[in-house]
């Protein structure tokens, strides 16, 4: 889950615009590995208002994964800006990724 | 995959004898002869609303509450809230049972927005179980309903193979499993995951047959176990899941020597002289009009008279009907009511499922607690569902009065189609059977009641015209006549008949005895006569007697007195 102190750190205003995602991975998979790799390199092309990014590995906090209801891995959780959407996949198919996460749009304008 | 799953089955039956967890739903461990196999998944299918989230909630809550076995429900098709408003009617405390630590309910409504970005699996439903798992450290497992994730994530075949790693899982940590899944065309579950769960395979129904639901269910498979092959009825009361199964019914129950009355003075006097036993099951059957309600309610009314409690089920009658028809042969059944010792409930067979009704019963049964129980009539139960049905939820009906010591009186309109199976499958529970039959001659039709059977006493044999008049219900002899069994007004004729020829015989009787009265007087008289006759004679003669033998003496003195006289006179003649 991010952290909710990371928006105050960035700036004395909350910056509205910047992604709070949380990506839950089987950690020492390379499928998971390749997929957080895809996930970053997007939001660095795409996200320009900023992005933080929390890793979960489900078998190292099992009560995260359970709280979450979270069933798939790869999954990524928006938390903002909202509404919270949720993501499954290993992010290969780029225009949903950026269409679900509402960058789509961003890199258009 | 299948076959290695097969051979871990062998493997797993070779290291024991299978082993069974007892899953506490009424007569389903009776049928599978233990419950459901330990430490293996066992499926649960069937259509919508046929009772699978209760089975595997039961399941689980009873492992909790009876055999020490905590346990993990997981559903992917409500909330936590709905789960527990789901059950909250009937009496499993879901909360109680997750605060103390000993169940935990993992429920995910599966979001249908979840957006599929790429390659994925299921780790996270494995992980998420394991901890679930741990938590309470359970030993079962509920997952319903699990062909949910065939719908949330749109890759079938990733489904498919992530459930038989969550089977292999599942087995591999001994837990005692219920998978739910939903029936599909022509298959038992939509996406056919039976073909990865082989250990046991129940299969619920909910079908509607004519127009009334009724609920079944059949254990199809169960790998290593015999169980029993039919279909049961089941019926889902406040304690949940009910099976029926009629061959395990126990025939335990205490028995009581105590006899009530009938309410009808003859009708006693024809079971022995002392009613039927306390806590038996009375069957009162005939066609349509021959009074077995009455007779029913005189059973009711006798009750009250000693301060007993009924409940009266109507089927076909409303209250006020029944009240109405009962005062005119002269039962106050609304004062009774107006007292609290009698309870009616009168309602439709068809405004409700067969098991709704018996459940609903049994739910009046215990609050009301009477010791007697009319159902009138249960025939009409049958309706709109098939005689085994029927017969299957009588006999426990019956069998559970019996075994609360509640006297069942049922009336059963023997007219209607397919009772006659009814009425011998549940004959052999029931003691005492009565039937009120029509006789019908010269231009009448009276009622003829008799005892069919009437278990452990002494009974009549007899039929006896079964009277309804505004003074009340009696019971009376009828008259053999010439032409056979009389009743109604040619009984009444044939009574006078002979009572005018009891008078005849009993004048002419009269008449003979004082002729002969008379005769002997005659012949007294005559032998008074005689005797009197024969005195005189008597007399006669012995007066007559007494002069002869005078006269005789007369004579010999006179010789006497000669002889004498002639000595004297010649003795110088002699020398």
């Amino acid at each position: 889950m991010s952290t909710p102190t990371e928006p105050h750190e960035q700036g004395s205003a909350p910056n509205p615009g910047r992604l709070h995602l949380t990506l839950f991975v089987s950690g020492t998979s390379p499928a998971s590995a390749r997929a957080e790799r895809r996930l970053r390199d997007m939001c660095d092309r795409h996200a320009l208002f900023g992005y933080d990014l929390s890793i979960v590995d489900i078998y190292e906090q099992p009560a995260e994964v359970f709280s979450r209801g979270v069933l798939a891995v790869p999954t990524l959780i928006k938390e903002l800006p909202l509404p919270v959407r949720v993501l499954i996949g290993d992010f290969t198919d780029e225009p949903r990724v950026l269409d679900e996460l509402g960058l789509a749009t961003a890199t258009e304008d | 995959m299948v076959t290695n799953a097969d051979v871990e089955g062998l493997d797993g039956q070779r290291r024991s004898v299978l082993s069974k967890s007892p899953t506490g739903i009424g007569g389903f461990d009776q049928i599978t002869d233990g419950g459901l196999p330990t430490g293996r998944p066992s499926l649960v299918c069937g259509p919508p609303g046929a009772g699978k989230s209760l089975f595997a909630l039961q399941f689980l809550v009873n492992g909790v509450t009876r055999y020490a076995e905590p346990g993990v429900f997981v559903t992917f098709e409500e909330d936590r809230a709905d789960v527990v408003a789901d059950v909250g009617s009937l009496n499993f405390d879901l909360d109680g049972l997750e605060a103390d630590g000993r169940l935990l309910v993992d429920a995910l409504a599966l979001e249908p927005q979840v957006a599929d970005t790429g390659n994925f699996n299921l780790e996270a439903l494995m992980v998420r179980l394991a901890f679930a798992v741990e938590k309470v450290g359970a030993k079962r497992v509920a997952i319903d309903n699990v062909e949910a994730l065939f719908a949330a994530f749109d890759k079938p075949s990733l489904v498919r193979s992530e459930l038989r790693r969550l089977f292999r899982w599942l087995k591999d940590n001994d837990l005692t499993t219920v998978i739910t899944g939903e029936r599909g065309e022509g298959t038992l579950t939509r996406h056919g995951i039976e073909a990865y769960l082989s250990d046991c395979v129940v299969v619920l129904d909910d079908r509607v047959v004519l127009d009334v639901a009724t609920r079944r269910l059949r254990v199809l498979k169960y790998r290593g176990s015999t169980h029993g092959r039919n279909e049961y009825p089941f019926l889902i009361g406040a304690d949940g899941l009910e099976v029926l199964p009629i061959t395990a019914l126990g025939l335990a129950q205490d028995v009581s020597n105590d006899r009530v009355s009938t309410g009808v003075a003859g009708l006693d006097a024809m079971l022995g002289g002392h009613g039927v036993f306390r806590g038996s099951g009375v069957l009162i059957s005939g066609t349509s009009g021959t009074g077995k309600t009455t007779i029913a309610a005189n059973f009711a009314d006798a009750a009250c008279r000693r301060g007993e409690k009924v409940v009266f089920f109507s089927f076909e009658e409303s209250e006020s009907e029944i009240y109405r028809n009962m005062a005119s042969v002269g039962l106050d059944l609304a004062g009774w009511v107006q007292r609290g010792l009698l309870r009616f409930q009168c309602e439709r067979p068809t405004t409700r499922g067969l098991e709704d009704h018996l459940v609903l019963m049994q739910r009046l049964i215990r609050e009301f607690s009477p010791t007697l129980v009319v159902i009138d009539p249960v025939s009409s139960l049958a309706r709109g569902a098939t005689p085994f049905d029927v017969s299957a939820m009588l006999m426990r009906q019956v069998y559970y009065l019996k075994s609360a010591g509640i006297t069942a009186v049922m009336t059963v309109l023997s007219e209607e189609a397919g009772v006659e199976q009814v009425i011998l499958n549940i004959s052999s529970l029931v003691n005492t059977s009565l039937e009120v039959v029509m006789l019908s001659a010269f231009g009448e039709r009276n009622r003829g009641l008799y005892v069919m059977k009437s278990r452990g006493m002494a009974h009549s044999n007899q039929i006896r015209e079964f009277v309804l008049s505004d003074l009340g219900v009696d019971v009376v002899p009828v008259v053999i006549g010439d032409q056979g069994v009389l009743t109604g007004s040619a009984r009444v004729a044939a009574e006078s008949a002979e009572r005018a020829a009891a008078e005849t015989l009993s004048l002419e009787s009269a008449e003979l005895a004082s002729a002969l009265e008379r005769r002997r007087e005659t012949v007294d008289a005559h032998v008074a006569t005689l005797l009197a006759d024969f005195a005189a004679e008597e007399r006669l003669a012995r007066e007559l007697i007494e002069a002869s033998q005078q006269r005789l003496e007369a004579v010999r003195l006179d010789r006497l007195a000669q002889g004498r006289r002639r000595t004297v006179r010649y003795p110088e003649n002699e020398p």
